[in-house]
């Protein structure tokens, strides 16, 4: 997550982080992590289905055809800047895979809630 | 934000950034105004009042999880509800029968489709924030620039007060939203964006918040609708709806989180509605006595701690005039649940433990029709439903 503006005023005040991401409600944190990731997942695939249905709608206005899009071969700085863009994907997708969890579902407060 | 800028740069309104500054004027100063055009972020215009979420991936990835969301709450939970009730069956406890939370959690947390119907609700939360969190953080200086612009803008008023002392209580991550209401600059553009999905889309005009508008009685005093108070406000949609449905009216949405009132205030300027929004809490509003003709609220009693949904309660009490109207609109305000079953229990500790709902098990233990009458208010205990949750709305009128 990027950080918000150093220069400018916030009006924020300290909080309480949660600890939800310590979770483990199946038995194994991997678990637990893979569904995290095939839900981020699912929404990245209907991210691209529904630009690719904006993006079919335009370009049928306009006579782009199928086999046209099927040719067609990306520019060097085209092809570059998708890597990064697939890239961001990634990590976007799968970091979660990286977590640490302990806590079942009965873990009571790891503070005191009345402080 | 909205498409409906002035000719003309902003005028100043009223503001206060003192720290500590708790005594700013009762009575707006309207100016005219909007969003100055060259810090107005509007990059997709708008359906309606709503302006589109900036981007077409992350509207899309947002529409995603309100879908999964409907999933989630529907057939997932119909199908690890069905499980749970087959175990406590099983277990000789009976789905229906009364049991204790350890006793159910024993049971019931182990069971792999107990387990994904709250790993999904979980994760699918977390990811909602998550979207937002680094669209407005990745963006920040625009967004910070727009909502700076805005501060001293009208119509309507801003207040913020950084360095007044907060009670612990409002600091905590509620529904897991980063930073809470609080700790985030963008908490009012995360959770309204957010609330958004919670709603499964059917609040993107306000709807649910207009017919709370609709709903609210009137005072019985003879004396009209002059001044209205919305406490714990947030974003500031019940108290445009109020502003709307009483035009002439001086409202007021207070909030403890600045970065709240300040979207609210921002909000309120791009749709052109005259409200006035300070940071403030809700149990120690600083307005004088006998002031407000309706005091409202929405969902907010089960998001502070028993002890300040009294204080919360005395204060609207106090801060009405005799004849006006408190209409404290909040989950099952006139009958009162608890959970009981094993599948209730279990539902209602993740709610409490994991969504961080951190406040929950105090709400359900304030005996709203009592501490009214307490206070002072002649309780109607089958109120006008606010259309959002079953179980019927209180509504008090402070006696003379």
């Amino acid at each position: 997550m990027a950080d918000a503006s150093k220069e400018r005023p916030t009006y924020t005040t300290d909080f309480f982080t949660n600890d939800t991401d310590r979770a483990v409600f199946l038995g194994n944190p991997v678990i637990d992590n893979l569904m995290t990731a095939v839900i981020a997942l699912g929404a990245e695939v209907w991210s691209n289905r529904r630009r690719q249905a904006v993006l079919e709608a335009l370009l049928e206005e306009k006579g782009v055809t199928e086999e046209m899009i099927e040719a067609y071969m990306p520019s060097e700085d085209r092809a570059k800047k998708w890597g990064e863009e697939r890239d961001a994907f990634v990590k976007r997708t799968f970091s979660v895979l990286a977590r640490e969890a302990d806590l079942p579902l009965s873990a009571d407060w790891q503070k005191d809630i009345k402080s | 934000m909205l498409d409906r800028r002035t000719l003309f740069g902003a005028t100043a309104a009223v503001s206060s950034f003192v720290a500590g500054a708790v005594s700013s004027p009762f009575t707006a100063k309207k100016a005219k105004a909007s969003i100055p055009s060259d810090v107005d972020v509007q990059p997709r215009s708008t359906v309606g009042r709503l302006e589109r979420i900036p981007t077409l991936a992350l509207e899309s990835r947002e529409d995603f999880l309100t879908a999964f969301r409907t999933f989630v709450n529907t057939d997932l939970t119909r199908a690890a509800k069905a499980r749970a009730d087959r175990i406590m069956d099983d277990a000789g406890i009976g789905a229906k029968s009364p049991v204790s939370r350890e006793k159910a959690l024993e049971l019931l947390e182990n069971d792999y489709l107990v387990g994904t119907r709250f790993r999904a609700w979980t994760s699918s939360q977390r990811l909602m924030w998550e979207n937002l969190y680094d669209e407005f953080h990745g963006n920040a200086e625009k967004y910070l620039a727009e909502m700076e612009a805005t501060d001293n803008s009208g119509p309507g008023t801003l207040e913020l007060n950084p360095g007044m002392d907060m009670p612990n209580y409002v600091k905590w991550e509620i529904h897991q939203q980063p930073g809470g209401y609080v700790g985030d600059p963008f908490a009012g553009h995360i959770y309204h964006y957010g609330t958004n999905d919670f709603y499964m889309g059917l609040n993107d005009q306000d709807q649910i918040h207009q017919h709370m508008a609709r709903q609210t009685p009137l005072p019985t005093h003879g004396d009209g609708v002059q001044r209205i108070l919305d406490m714990g406000c947030s974003v500031g949609q019940l108290s445009v709806a109020m502003k709307e449905r009483f035009p002439e009216a001086e409202v007021w949405g207070i909030d403890i989180g600045a970065p709240m009132v300040r979207y609210a205030h921002m909000r309120a300027v791009d749709l052109g509605v005259d409200v006035n929004f300070a940071q403030r809490l809700a149990e120690d509003t600083k307005f004088p006595d006998n002031h407000f003709d309706i005091v409202i609220s929405y969902i907010l009693h089960h998001e502070v701690t028993n002890e300040a949904s009294k204080q919360i309660i005395a204060e609207a009490h106090r801060v009405l005039k005799p004849g006006g109207v408190f209409y404290p609109v909040d989950f099952y305000t006139a009958a009162r649940t608890k959970p009981k079953t094993g599948w209730e229990q279990v539902r209602w500790w993740w709610t409490h433990r994991w969504n961080h709902e951190v406040w929950y098990y105090d709400y359900v233990d304030v005996d709203f029709p009592a501490e009214m009458k307490k206070a002072g208010f002649d309780v109607n205990e089958e109120g006008p439903n606010s259309g959002r949750y079953e179980g019927g709305n209180l509504a008090g009128i402070k006696r003379a």
